[in-house]
């Protein structure tokens, strides 16, 4: 009896078997979704690790990446560009630097991946799954070299919980909380 | 072994094909013959190579979506990236010195409005939420080189001057996409992005000298394969129908095999690449190895030296018009005669092993009625041509590019609609002006004469020294201030940036300013060769390039050099006409009989300058070139005629070789590439009027006792 109890604990506590399908499925037909994400960067450029709390919105074609500490500031990423409010309130084009193919991948890769949206990354990554993980590295030749690797996890119920994201001169680790989907 | 001693010659001749093979090996085909002129004036020549150089349309290609759909877009970018296309910016981000060097072109007021305190703020903020997104480091790579914003107020200077590049449509607004081709092109996969887009045509437009090189991929395997099998199996027929002997049918076609080879190994000593085009010519040996082997074989041991002098004057011109066509200037028509010759050698070399077998070949003579003509009438007929072309005048000598080039109605379209472009940004006729002082005053006259919109052109956002000055002292004032506390701002916000300083930040003369904008834009606007100084301008649409000037656009460069080329090609086929004259005269030692061998030359080209006059036609390289290979063979026929004194079995071996040579030259008419079905054409109509008068028109007695 023990050992019966034992073992489905252990099988009810396993990352559930990631596949290709069972993602699509649960992410096929997002109409919103929103999230807080708590974001640690650190790299190159950054003096010391930075930690920042977010407010994420998607709705399909646009991201809004609301940064709420520590300094405010509105990001919204849409298929005409980008727009950067910051704490005046006014908004402000990110001029020619959105219209930059590489920055342009970014941005779209950007909107990709936080709808889980798998044919828009495969288009630029190559990817591979193991349990509760989906690892996405570039395809050569891509426009988002600038990626090393990104991971990410996944709970039981096939919610993204963490990305971590790897390139020459920064890393960033995103942790999700209070995910909201509509379809 | 009894195989081998009964077969030994072929066994010998197959271990030679083997070793042929094997040096030719490894073949590499150029798929555009027009890239190997270079210009003869070393000036012009490093001109235009270095305007291409820089051409932004150099081992790229453009796509520009109009109103696709979302998932047309998407199957577009997966077709490119499947072939290897990588998307890159129109305008290379530009280094901090190259942006500081260039900063003076800004109004004063425009640099104090960036160092402003509110400025810096209002940027400090845009870097600090904009560096908080996944990859936000590429971003602040780009502020790291640019930090207060000078470029993105340099392009909307710059671009705004430059033909409105700036505008809604203009390359920067990301309507156009560029992608830089993969090396090497794979032909498959860019046939399938050429497929795709040419599909989605109008909605989406695209350019690339891929998609050419593509059609032309296209055209030349279809020429290779249609026109090779087509013109080897007709001429085969032929051959047999009229000599019914399966031996010269062996050797006509084993031959051709290792004249092919021999042909291709004597381009492959002189040349790397070989043109596919060329390659698609090879198909027309059977044709020039037919005549070799019916002249050679059979020969009446009675009439030995009229035979022999007949297969001489044959060989001779042949070789003589070949041998022309090597001492121009086109690496293609080079090759071409190259492969001729090696050819032609391999097969006489082939021929030499089958002396016994040439020797026991019999032909039946065929006889028909003839118009007997004096030498008078002769002569009288080549003065009477040679008269009606100096009074019909002779057409004009000019070839351009298109003639080289297989388009198709896609691609026209592509072309229009991208000139139209390049002709609102004046680049698509584009000149070099030397100049003794500044970049302004060379150009004054052009503007002047209307010629020059110098509105269009990169000078007009050009600031003189004063007013450069004035930025000058607003920018050391106020950059180092200015970047210090937008170090501050970012350090507050946990961002360290090394900012550059703006020590390279100078006054600069119209000279240095061509020169910086050409080095981060996608055109060069100035050039320095042979000590002397060129500004670079677009000419007006339709305006004609003017004298002293240098053309740079491909289309005017290519269609003068290709005029000149035309033009020396055809004082080279007059030069080997005088020398078959005189290679004649001393075979045959009879003017009269010289005249006969010449006169379907001369009816030809009076035929020919009569219905350029009529329907306004020009004479272009292919034509000479095709003139050359109709006197290395059309000659033949009535040299070897008039040789043999019109006599049945020579003529029916004329009948015979003409048949074959019109129809492999004949299948060429079924090609796609413009060159090989113009060639096909000429060689044609000149083999059909030199057999024809070979076969029908025999020259009276009078010469025969002449000579």
């Amino acid at each position: 009896m023990i050992p019966a109890l034992l073992s489905l604990a252990l099988v009810a506590g396993a990352p559930a078997p990631l596949t290709p399908e069972a993602l699509r499925d649960h992410y096929a037909g997002v109409r919103s979704l929103t999230a807080d994400v708590v974001q640690v960067k650190q790299g190159k450029y950054w003096a010391r690790p930075l930690e920042s709390r977010i407010r994420l919105q998607y709705t399909p074609g646009r991201v809004v990446w609301e940064t709420l500490a520590p300094i405010p500031s509105t990001v919204v990423v849409g298929d005409a560009g980008m727009t950067v409010t910051g704490s005046d309130g006014r908004p402000r084009d990110a001029g020619p630097v959105s219209s930059d193919p590489r920055f342009a991948a970014v941005m779209r890769f950007i909107r990709a991946l936080f709808a889980v949206d798998l044919p828009a990354i495969e288009r630029d990554f190559a990817l591979s799954y193991a349990p509760g993980l989906l690892v996405a590295t570039p395809r050569p030749g891509s426009n988002v070299q600038l990626f090393r690797e990104i991971r990410l996890q996944f709970d039981a119920a096939l919610e993204l919980t963490t990305v971590d994201l790897e390139t020459a001169t920064e890393r960033t680790h995103l942790s999700f909380s209070r995910v909201e989907r509509a379809r | 072994m009894r195989w081998v001693a009964l077969f030994r010659r072929e066994a010998l001749i197959l271990a030679v094909c083997g070793v042929l093979a094997f040096f030719a090996r490894g073949v590499v085909l150029e798929d555009d013959p027009i890239r190997s002129l270079t210009h003869p004036d070393g000036v012009r020549a490093a001109l235009f190579d270095h305007y291409q150089e820089k051409s932004a349309f150099r081992g790229k290609i453009f796509v520009e979506f109009g109103d696709l759909l979302e998932p047309e877009r998407t199957a577009v970018a997966a077709a490119l990236r499947g072939a290897g296309y990588e998307e890159v910016p129109f305008f290379e981000p530009p280094s901090s010195e190259q942006l500081l060097a260039l900063a003076t072109l800004l109004p004063a007021d425009n640099v104090r409005r960036l160092t402003s305190g509110d400025a810096l703020r209002a940027r400090a903020r845009e870097v600090l939420a904009v560096a908080t997104l996944p990859g936000g480091d590429a971003y602040l790579t780009a502020v790291q080189t640019d930090p207060l914003g000078l470029g993105a107020a340099l392009l909307a200077r710059l671009a705004g001057g430059a033909g409105g590049a700036g505008r809604d449509d203009g390359p920067g607004s990301g309507a156009l996409h560029v992608y830089r081709s993969p090396q090497p092109l794979d032909y498959e996969r860019v046939e399938r992005v050429y497929d795709l887009l040419a599909s989605l045509s109008p909605r989406v437009s695209f350019i690339g000298a891929d998609f050419f090189a593509v059609e032309n991929y296209r055209a030349v395997k279809h020429d290779i394969v249609v026109c090779s099998s087509l013109g080897l199996v007709v001429t085969l027929v032929v051959f047999f129908a009229l000599t019914g002997r399966w031996v010269l049918l062996g050797l006509l076609f084993f031959g051709s095999i290792v004249s092919y080879l021999t042909g291709v190994l004597a381009i492959r000593v002189f040349y790397g690449e070989i043109y596919a085009v060329v390659l698609a010519y090879t198909s027309t040996f059977v044709g020039f190895n037919n005549e070799s082997l019916v002249h050679l074989a059979g020969v009446d041991l009675d009439r030995r030296s009229r035979s022999l002098l007949g297969v001489w004057s044959a060989i001779g011109t042949t070789v003589i018009g070949f041998l022309v066509l090597l001492l121009g200037r086109s690496v293609m028509i080079r090759q071409m005669a190259l492969a001729s010759l090696g050819g032609m050698a391999g097969f006489l070399a082939f021929l030499y092993a089958y002396r016994p077998t040439l020797r026991a070949a019999r032909f039946r003579g065929f006889a028909w009625p003839k118009v007997t003509v004096s030498p008078a009438a002769v002569t009288a007929l080549c003065v009477a041509s040679t008269v009606g072309v100096v009074v019909v005048g002779v057409p004009r000598l000019e070839t351009h590019v298109e003639a080289f080039r297989f388009t198709t109605p896609t691609l026209d379209a592509q072309i229009e609609h991208f000139s139209r472009r390049l002709d609102a940004l004046s680049l698509e006729n584009v000149v070099a002006v030397e100049a003794r002082g500044t970049p302004e005053a060379a150009l004054a006259p052009l503007a002047a004469a209307g010629l020059v919109d110098m509105r269009a052109h990169p000078l007009s956002a050009y600031r003189g020294p004063a007013a450069q000055a004035e930025t000058l002292a607003a920018l050391r004032e106020a950059y180092p201030a200015a970047t210090a506390e937008l170090r501050a701002l970012l350090e507050e916000g946990g961002l360290r940036l090394d900012v550059p300083s703006a020590g390279s930040a100078r006054v600069q003369d119209g000279w240095d300013y061509l020169r910086a904008l050409g080095a981060i834009g996608p055109v060069r606007w100035m050039d320095e060769v042979a000590g002397r100084h060129y500004v670079i301008a677009g000419l007006r649409a339709g305006a004609a390039v003017p004298p002293g000037t240098v053309p740079l656009s491909p289309k005017h460069h290519y269609d003068a050099l290709l005029s000149s080329s035309s033009r020396e090609l055809a004082w080279l086929f007059l030069c080997g006409l005088a020398v078959m004259a005189v290679y004649l005269g001393y075979l045959q030692r009879s003017a009269a009989r010289v005249l006969y061998v010449f006169a379907p030359l001369f009816l030809s080209a009076f035929a020919y300058c009569a219905w350029a006059r009529l329907t306004g036609a020009t004479v272009t390289i292919v034509h000479v070139m095709g003139a050359s290979i109709v006197i290395g063979l059309a000659m033949d026929y009535t040299a070897v005629s008039v040789s043999a004194d019109h006599g049945d079995v020579e003529l029916s071996k004329v009948l015979l070789t003409g048949l074959c040579t019109l129809a492999s030259f004949g299948v060429l008419l079924f090609a796609r590439h413009p060159v090989l079905r113009d060639l096909g054409v000429v060689v044609s109509i000149g083999c059909g009027i030199a057999l024809a008068f070979a076969l029908f028109v025999r020259l009276g007695p009078g010469a025969r006792a002449a000579a």
